[in-house]
């Protein structure tokens, strides 16, 4: 992979959080996390502008054309997409009150948006994601995790869990029932 | 909500206008679950060069501009008050920031009909993403076949999702937990890689779903 590749790979890694955090912010009216996909949102305008300025420089030959053609188009789809969180993330931003309808509606969703807290001696507590294999043994996906008043946002399978973490998460709607064994205490 | 995009749709076909009876909860649930499905959908249609994905994508978004359609109009009508019509404006904003998104996933499979080799550069790309899009074929002997999607709990289980199947000449996308995985079918799945391999294994019948599960 070369540096384009890697801008590109990294523009969709966050436009996907991005969405999943902008849904988090809506249901739990949660103004950290909404601010953090405006973070986000610049952040992937600002790689759309270096990979543009990338493909633009480096397209001379008609085979390097073409590739920077396609990175520019899914470049210029990916930032919409973030775009699209950022209108979402707005939303609790503005202080309207939301209409029940709207968490009733993301509720029922196929993708589940949850958030518990990790209680003491759980199975998780001084594991990292990526040893318990989260995602793999529950469908379930960690998106962000609130640590006292820090924030660690798109934890990675390196991220060490706590007890007393809040995890933000994401998943299938049986999500709940299979996230419960990691998180209650012993 | 699945089950009732389907209705939907075959209501369709036979000429009838279903919206009436969606409410504006229903309509929500399903732009965003369309959004998710036509993102992975329009990614796996470039990533592949698959002009059936593309063109699926391109019917989802169709149907995207009719719900926030409707959705508009249901909102005008429900709002009665000042405080109503403001909370009106945020359930719009969250329907039309689903619609933006889905006009940029059908942007994306423009690109396939531009004269382009989009194989040689963005399944490589994509296969590093933290989740990634693979094609699992169900060999005949798997454990998989005759067992619906729900019955395996396949995403619970594993942390793949299966965003469409191709069974001969016909597609099932977004296929719900009553869809049955049979012989031969391709699946078109997104997830993390551990579970990746685990369900090609069992797909491939090289492995014991108990396994998988235990």
């Amino acid at each position: 992979m070369n540096k384009e590749d890697r801008v590109l790979l990294e523009m969709k890694n966050t436009s996907e959080l991005m969405l999943d955090l902008a849904y988090s912010a809506l249901i739990y009216q949660n103004k950290d996390i909404a601010k953090e996909v405006i973070e986000l949102e610049d952040r992937v305008n600002k790689l759309h502008e270096i990979l543009i300025r990338s493909a633009l420089g480096c397209s001379k030959d008609e085979k390097s054309f073409d590739r920077s053609l396609i990175m520019m188009k899914i470049s210029d789809s990916i930032e919409r997409i973030a775009d699209g969180a950022l209108d979402i993330a707005d939303v609790v931003l503005r202080d309207i009150d939301l209409h029940p309808v709207v968490r009733k509606s993301l509720d029922e969703s196929d993708v589940v948006i949850l958030k518990h807290r990790v209680e003491k001696g759980a199975m998780l507590h001084g594991k990292t994601l990526g040893e318990v294999k989260l995602a793999t043994e529950t469908g379930v996906w960690v998106i962000a995790i609130r640590r006292g008043k820090d924030w660690i946002y798109g934890p990675d399978e390196g991220t060490t869990i706590s007890a007393g973490d809040v995890l933000y998460a994401r998943g299938p709607d049986d999500s709940e029932k299979m996230l419960s064994p990691y998180i209650k205490g012993k | 909500m699945r089950r009732k995009r389907l209705e939907k749709e075959l209501k369709e076909e036979h000429g009838e206008i279903p919206y009436e009876q969606t409410s504006v909860r229903e309509l929500l649930t399903l732009m965003k679950d369309t959004t998710e499905l036509i993102t992975d959908l329009a990614y796996a249609a470039a990533a592949f060069e698959n002009r059936e994905l593309a063109e699926e994508v391109r019917h989802l978004e169709s149907e995207m501009d009719k719900m926030m359609y409707q959705i508009r109009l249901k909102c005008m009508l429900g709002a009665r008050s000042m405080e109503h019509a403001e909370q009106m404006t945020g359930i719009l904003q969250v329907a039309s920031a689903t619609e933006k998104i889905s006009d940029a996933a059908e942007d994306m499979v423009k690109l396939l009909d531009m004269d382009l080799d989009l194989r040689a550069i963005l399944p490589h790309i994509l296969s590093e993403a933290d989740e990634k899009i693979h094609t699992i074929m169900i060999y005949p002997n798997s454990e998989m076949v005759g067992k619906s999607i729900g019955q395996l709990l396949l995403e619970s289980n594993t942390g793949i999702r299966v965003i469409a199947v191709r069974r001969k000449n016909r597609w099932i996308f977004g296929p719900d937990a009553d869809t049955r995985l049979l012989e031969n079918d391709l699946m078109i799945v997104r997830g993390v890689e551990s579970g990746y391999r685990e369900v090609r294994a069992v797909a491939h019948g090289e492995m014991a779903w108990s396994e998988v599960i235990g």
